[in-house]
């Protein structure tokens, strides 16, 4: 063995080492500080329509129904519950869901968008799991541009009249690569590569972030499409209550 | 359940005023971003440890392994920013593959790691503020800043909602393994989504009767929960103001020059 392999050898074990005891992967959250406050700041703003939409709609559905201010906190509750749970993954490290796509297939997209931003704080503040300065690049890619995507696939199926579980899988899952896609821009945008500029950068962070998120994107949608066939058989009547299903005619 | 908010109701500094706390842990972790300097992220988070173990009563082992809880992401990103490959090698580091260069350059691996420790302050004051103040002292803060009602009754109603949901998750989770639920992939998947599915139903027949309960204790639109008041001491007022102005001096000084 020469030099250079055996200090290759070493780097890679090293690193193996290194995700054996990372002791979990989380669905995409930039961490905290790890944003220029430029970016934050930029981020922040970008969110601030999404929300302002978010909060008159939500305000619109307390003023029709004040009962429903239980039921949109239990789902917050329940988006933040289930990415918590570690989920069953091929790989044996533990990693999470966003949950954001089924948040957005049962709920809409505005609502998530309110509901994305309280989980994604209580996140940071009781997991860690993203922060406090990215708070703002967080919500624009976990609780805007993913659901957004999520609920228009989700539409865009039903109205083709393509299978409802296809089009539940396909949701989730496109829903969960597009928020780790624009996570990786996110970062490219702040750390463009010294070869290559923006671009490349971001192709080394989708490449890096690859192994984890492509199976776990599957995953999710597997999991979600399971959610809703239970959902569907045991729960019909808060399926209507919510809208999901429509009532029988 | 949720480590963190546990340990912050044994912190020693629990009782502090809240708004001190909170204006603390914010504007370092400003001056932390906004300078990105390696001095500075040193001191706030080594300061930052020593109020949060030593002042707060915290145990250093469970602090470790809570600063470690971030480092899949930091490891993996900061490696995308100084790893490179090009045709062409630069002066850090290069290991020739085929054709290519993995490289980097000596300013870029410096850059990484100070990243790395600019981060690593700045999660320091993250956990400052979560392992030292309690949730509801947190929205307490943000309702005097001004955040909107309806998103503070959210918050309210989410943050209790959790830990029901949670309980009843694990529950669930246990039954279902004593069950062989979760022997391979294929029967884990579907025990874990028709525990999520159950856990959805079972949650939305709590949030009606929870609309019952708060109703017959005359909710008319409008939580109302009273906050202890530890007014925060002169003395530690001083002490953050001549931090931060240090802080912001540095910050000014190495903007400048």
């Amino acid at each position: 063995m020469s030099k250079k392999e055996k200090i290759l050898l070493k780097a890679s074990i090293a690193f193996a080492l290194l995700f054996a005891v990372a002791p979990a992967v989380n669905a995409m959250h930039i961490m905290e500080g790890y944003l220029p406050a430029s970016y934050c700041v930029a981020w922040g703003v970008i969110c601030v329509p999404f929300l302002a939409a978010g909060f008159i709609s939500l305000k619109k559905r307390l003023e029709e129904n004040r009962k429903s201010i239980t039921l949109i906190a239990v789902a917050g509750a329940f988006i933040f519950v289930i990415s918590s749970l570690k989920i069953p993954s091929v790989l044996g490290s533990c990693s999470h869901m966003t949950g954001t796509g089924l948040g957005a297939i049962l709920f809409g997209p505005s609502a998530v968008s309110i509901l994305g931003i309280i989980v994604l704080l209580f996140q940071a503040v009781l997991l860690a799991h993203g922060g406090l300065t990215t708070l703002g690049a967080n919500t624009f890619s976990m609780a805007v541009a993913g659901p957004l995507l999520s609920f228009s696939i989700y539409k865009l199926c039903s109205g083709l009249k393509v299978n409802r579980k296809v089009s539940v899988f396909l949701a989730a899952c496109l829903g969960d690569i597009f928020t780790y896609c624009v996570t990786s821009i996110q970062l490219a945008l702040a750390y463009p590569s010294e070869a290559g500029g923006a671009a490349a950068s971001a192709v080394k962070f989708l490449g890096v972030f690859a192994p984890v998120q492509l199976p776990l994107a599957i995953i999710e949608g597997i999991l979600t499409v399971v959610i809703v066939i239970g959902l569907e058989s045991y729960a019909r009547p808060e399926l209507k209550a919510i809208g999901f299903l429509k009532e029988a005619k | 359940m949720i480590a963190v908010d546990k340990l912050c109701y044994r912190s020693k500094l629990r009782y502090v005023n809240a708004g001190e706390k909170f204006a603390y842990s914010m504007l370092t972790l400003l001056f932390c971003i906004m300078s990105r300097s390696f001095a500075l992220s040193m001191v706030v988070l080594l300061i930052n440890s020593i109020l949060t173990v030593g002042k707060g009563g915290l145990p250093l082992h469970r602090y470790i392994s809570l600063m470690a809880v971030p480092s899949a992401f930091l490891i993996l990103s900061t490696l995308a920013i100084i790893v490179n490959i090009s045709k062409i090698p630069l002066d850090g580091y290069a290991l020739p593959v085929g054709a290519f260069f993995i490289t980097g350059s000596k300013a870029s691996v410096l850059f990484g790691l100070r990243l790395i420790v600019t981060a690593m302050a700045a999660v320091s004051c993250l956990y400052f503020l979560s392992l030292n103040t309690t949730m509801t002292d947190i929205m307490a803060v943000l309702g005097r800043l001004h955040c909107p009602r309806i998103i503070l009754e959210l918050m309210l109603l989410i943050y209790r909602y959790i830990f029901v949901l949670m309980e009843t998750a694990s529950a669930m989770l246990v039954s279902q393994k004593a069950r062989l639920g979760h022997k391979d992939l294929k029967t884990s998947l579907r025990s874990f989504g028709s525990m999520g599915a159950a856990l959805l139903i079972r949650a939305f027949q709590r949030s009606v009767s929870l609309y019952d309960a708060m109703e017959s204790r005359c909710y008319d639109g409008r939580i109302r929960v009273l906050d202890e008041q530890h007014p925060a001491k002169p003395s530690e007022i001083a002490l953050i103001i001549l931090y931060e102005l240090v802080l912001l001096v540095y910050t000014v000084w190495r903007r400048v020059a």
